[in-house]
């Protein structure tokens, strides 16, 4: 191995030692963890003892835990579907390069930069069924009569929770799809213009086609980071009325930090693992492809 | 003609992002109303008075503390971020070594997998090596946000940055470690702080981390100061969006210092 070698990998090793340490060790322990008893009594005295499938057995036996998976699914379907396409609108609005466009793309990056834990609970001061603002909206131009609870009524919390986790990714996409949009070539436009193509036209049949890579990539990071919700849920409602915003991560968390059952926390995590983990291989097949060229 | 559409576009422009932004800027408005007015009907958008108890009151209940260990956390994590990844980056954009695919899938990978996957076994962890308690606990487990982003964000950076200077160099007789820190830390040092910012940015909006990690109170950030005040402040939201505003406040700062260089740095970290 020659000098610059071992420099190399004295350099790049660090790095990766730490995160396979913080990130990796984790996972593998996570996982097995999850086939262990390992509780508050069993952790001090040290009697742990693997109990094969019986935390996956456990939980699945629960009802929460059924309504935290769909919940989650939804969730992230539909914050996924709208932060995508107002992303999408928005980042074609700001191509138009006109004074100011950049400087106004930068304020709505905002919205993206408050902590989560913030907008939580900015949007639970809103969505008040008495101070809301836009509860006091609604009554004011006399749209409805009497004022909704937005994160009380268990049919309407999950969707209001949906509602602000677009307001906080729609910063996200707009701007990786307008790096997209600046990425492509200006004279197929004027092309399909001559041709006496309409702008929607346009946008079906040239834009969206050509911009698929980037669209997977962003759909695919929007999948990642949504899936994982926590703060907001836990701000917001607590996983309530009635288990009614349950969501996979906070029900690892309360297994784990409520209850001090950390073998069913552990499974109920690497359920949340898996499936992210399905996802990202999808996601890392693509960049990889990528990467070649 | 065309300056006239570049005017109605830019009319257009400010009305979508009020719109949009009006969440953030009512938070901003309620913070400087009396508890009084915020309870008013119909409610008003400008405070009669603009009104600092909201935040007098904050900061009797020892706020400044929770700002200094929000400031801890984030600085370390992205110090810690910085330190780790800039070498890392560097020797991936430059060295052939074998595996080299194999660090960029960690880094990846390792970007992938939320708090919520991490926590239980870090906390098990965490108290086995008895760092819980400690600021150390959430620094170490926020800098694992910042680290992959930064390497994945630097490393096509450092190849767009042309043999021939660094060659150039060597022949002037500097060492590789002197052609690092003379040549290429200058001029990529905008590159090098946004990564930093972004991993500041991580660490600041972190909740779960510290009020796992630490029972001990007097050493959550403002996420985890603002979970307590919901509890005891109640509906006083003149108190609450002070509380927001406050924390809120560095990391907008950070991003105006540093706009441009962040939109860019985001979509390259993310899209390559």
């Amino acid at each position: 191995m020659s000098k610059n070698h071992v420099i190399s990998y004295l350099l790049i090793a660090p790095a990766a030692i730490y995160m396979l340490l913080f990130v990796g060790y984790p996972l593998i322990y996570n996982m097995i963890l999850s086939f262990q008893n390992m509780d508050l009594s069993t952790l001090n005295s040290g009697e742990v003892l693997f109990v094969g499938f019986e935390n996956y057995r456990a939980i699945f036996q629960e009802e929460a835990f059924h309504i935290a998976l769909r919940n989650t699914l939804v969730y992230t379907f539909v914050s996924i579907l709208f932060q995508f396409i107002v992303g999408f609108l928005l980042a074609l609005f700001f191509a138009n390069k006109f004074k100011g466009s950049d400087g106004l793309r930068g304020f709505v990056m905002i919205a993206w930069l408050i902590p989560q834990t913030i907008t939580a609970l900015l949007f639970t001061f809103m969505l008040g069924s008495t101070e809301g603002i836009i509860n006091q909206i609604l009554l004011g131009t006399g749209l409805i009569n009497e004022s909704i609870g937005f994160l009380s009524n268990p049919n309407i919390a999950l969707f209001s929770i949906i509602a602000v986790n677009v307001w906080i990714g729609i910063p996200f996409n707009m701007l990786l799809i307008s790096t997209g949009l600046s990425n492509l070539p200006d004279d197929v436009y004027e092309a399909a213009s001559i041709e006496g193509a309409s702008n929607l036209q346009q946008i079906f049949y040239i834009t969206l086609p050509m911009l698929k890579p980037v669209l997977l990539v962003v759909i695919m990071l929007g999948f990642i980071y949504t899936f994982k919700v926590f703060d907001l849920v836990f701000i917001m409602t607590g996983g309530g009325p009635i288990n009614a915003t349950e969501v996979l991560s906070t029900v690892a968390y309360r297994y784990s930090f409520v209850n001090f059952d950390f073998g069913l926390g552990a499974a109920a995590a690497n359920i949340l693992f898996i499936i992210l983990f399905l996802i990202s291989l999808v996601y890392l097949m693509m960049t990889r492809t990528e990467d070649v060229k | 003609m065309k300056k006239r559409k570049e005017m109605i576009q830019l009319i257009i422009g400010i009305i979508i992002v009020s719109l949009y932004l009006f969440p953030f800027i009512w938070m901003v408005l309620t913070s400087f109303k009396t508890q009084i007015e915020i309870f008013q009907t119909p409610p008003t958008l400008l405070p009669k008075e603009w009104s600092l108890a909201g935040y007098q009151s904050i900061l009797n209940e020892g706020v400044l503390l929770y700002l200094k260990n929000s400031l801890i956390i984030a600085g370390g994590a992205a110090l810690i971020s910085i330190f780790l990844s800039v070498p890392c980056a560097y020797g991936l954009a430059k060295s052939k070594i074998k595996g080299k695919s194999m660090f960029l899938l960690i880094f990846l990978a390792s970007q992938l997998f939320p708090a919520t996957v991490l926590l239980t076994p870090l906390f098990l962890f965490f108290n086995r090596i008895g760092i819980l308690n400690t600021y150390l606990a959430p620094i170490l487990a926020t800098s694992l946000g910042g680290i992959p982003f930064s390497v994945l964000m630097l490393r096509p950076f450092f190849q767009s940055i042309p043999k021939e200077i660094e060659e150039a160099s060597t022949i002037d007789g500097c060492g590789s470690f002197q052609t690092f820190v003379k040549i290429i830390l200058p001029v990529s040092f905008p590159s090098i702080a946004v990564c930093g910012a972004i991993s500041f940015f991580f660490a600041w909006g972190d909740l779960i981390y510290s009020i796992t990690f630490n029972r001990n109170q007097s050493l959550w950030p403002m996420t985890a100061g603002i979970y307590n005040a919901i509890g005891r402040f109640g509906i006083q939201w003149d108190n609450l969006m002070a509380f927001a505003t406050l924390s809120t406040l560095p990391v907008i700062l950070l991003f105006i210092l540093l706009q441009k260089q962040i939109i860019k740095g985001l979509t390259a970290g993310a899209v390559k």
